[in-house]
């Protein structure tokens, strides 16, 4: 018993270091694992309304370009208006597409705190559950894909943005429909690269990368980017492509979030499959 | 006690001038730039080891808070305070610092600065993106990017003492 006395008494700074320590490191890969605790991210609300004051100041800095784009996507939503595909009311827009019978509503928000230069990177969001956003929906900005709602408070969120490692978003490329995954290797923000495409299929160059819609967060065709490169991966039949992405995510602001309305028709059709069939997901 | 306020205070700009300036920076090539490791550098150096480690894992969780990082910052504020006595003894002047001296450049000298001061922050970045990256399979990008961060911290650390710390009067 003494002995035990002497050796805490002797490595007392070094066990008090391991516990802080501890706690850091469990934070950290708790929160790379399961996204639970709300109170450590962006999304509380005292670092969200810190964010909020330091984007109002900021936001100006690309008003010309953001005005731009925004003016630009309007005229095409116009287009739209004069088929009456679109229905709008107070707070979001309605597309009814036909043919497919399918629903999204997209809910606006801005992008008040973002990192391109991290692993993995976070974008926080200035709409919580208040809007109706929902942990697992997909964003997207007017050039592309953002990412997937990770973790929702009241009035922000946090979006796991395509530039990180395990995004696993399905797409496929837009001429000739192979699918595969998109994954990013953390060195460059505008390359990305998409995982699982077998060999002997077809690529080529400058071909263009859209979403494939299978998981229900994204509809089907929203652009992603375009073909950088493909080699061979070695010891495995797959292509390693990679991707420019068509959004330049270090000055993103205006997204909107995809709000899928069949999507629990979606999940209950698909879990009558049996077990045994799984997805090859990460292969 | 006035120690106790000037620390606090700059406590508060660190952490702001982290989180919400040089956070912000993307400078490209994952450079990222740290100044709070100053703040721990600057610490007295008479304070106690746990109130240090501490102060500096509030320091790097505050830092986290807004930066999406979950325990990263903390973790390699909290390296770096549990190391500091140590490299401050191995680096000590032969006759011994004077009792409260402040470890700025103006006291230290510039070559004793940018030995001790660079070696600390090689640990917090090293650190900092091993555990952010957790992967062997990357370790050259690791280094890659350490070896080009640390040179541009040090620098903007030097920089910032020459703007905002007052040079002491010579007795």
């Amino acid at each position: 018993m003494r002995n035990l006395i002497a050796f805490f008494r002797r490595f007392r700074i070094f066990l008090f270091f391991a516990f802080l320590q501890g706690i850091a490191l469990t934070t950290y890969f708790n929160y790379l694992a399961y996204p639970r605790s709300q109170y450590l991210t962006t999304a509380s609300a005292v670092s969200g309304q810190m964010l909020e004051y330091h984007n109002d100041i900021t936001k100006h800095f690309q008003l010309a370009f953001n005005n731009r784009k925004l003016q630009y996507e309007n005229t095409l939503l116009r287009k739209r208006l004069a088929n009456s595909f679109v229905r709008i009311d107070q707070h979001s827009v309605l597309i009814n597409d036909t043919l497919n019978d399918q629903q999204y509503e997209y809910i606006p928000a801005v992008v008040i705190n973002s990192t391109v230069n991290k692993r993995n990177n976070y974008f926080t969001l200035n709409s919580g559950w208040r809007r109706g956003i929902k942990r697992g929906m997909g964003v997207f900005s007017p050039n592309g894909i953002v990412g997937i709602i990770h973790n929702v408070s009241e009035h922000y969120s946090v979006v796991k943005s395509v530039l990180t490692e395990d995004i696993n978003i399905d797409v496929m490329v837009e001429s000739t429909g192979i699918p595969g995954l998109l994954k990013w290797n953390g060195m460059n923000a505008k390359i990305g690269s998409i995982a699982s495409i077998s060999n002997d299929l077809p690529v080529k160059k400058w071909s263009k990368i859209v979403t494939r819609g299978g998981s229900g967060i994204f509809p089907r065709g929203l652009t992603v980017g375009k073909i950088k490169d493909f080699k061979m991966v070695e010891g495995k039949p797959l292509w390693d492509v990679s991707i420019y992405y068509s959004e330049d995510y270090r000055k993103l602001q205006n997204v909107y979030v995809i709000k899928n309305l069949l999507l629990n028709e979606q999940k209950k059709i698909e879990s009558s499959i049996p077990d045994d069939i799984e997805e090859p997901e990460g292969l | 006690m006035i120690d106790i306020i000037k620390h606090s205070i700059r406590f508060v700009l660190f952490l702001i001038a982290q989180a919400f300036i040089f956070n912000q920076l993307e400078i490209g090539l994952g450079i990222q730039l740290m100044v709070y490791p100053l703040y721990i550098f600057l610490l007295p150096l008479e304070m106690n080891v746990f109130l240090l480690m501490l102060v500096s894992f509030g320091l790097g969780f505050g830092i986290d808070l807004f930066s999406n990082t979950y325990g990263l910052h903390a973790s390699s504020a909290l390296i770096i305070a549990y190391g500091r006595p140590y490299l401050i003894k191995l680096f000590e002047p032969r006759d011994g610092f004077d009792p409260g001296t402040e470890l700025t450049i103006y006291s230290m000298g510039y070559a004793w600065f940018g030995y001790v001061f660079g070696t600390f922050l090689l640990a917090h970045t090293m650190w900092f993106f091993f555990i952010e990256q957790f992967k062997w399979s990357e370790f050259w990008y690791v280094v890659l990017k350490t070896v080009l961060g640390v040179p541009l911290s040090l620098l903007l650390c030097v920089l910032l003492q020459f703007l905002f710390f007052k040079k002491p009067i010579k007795r």
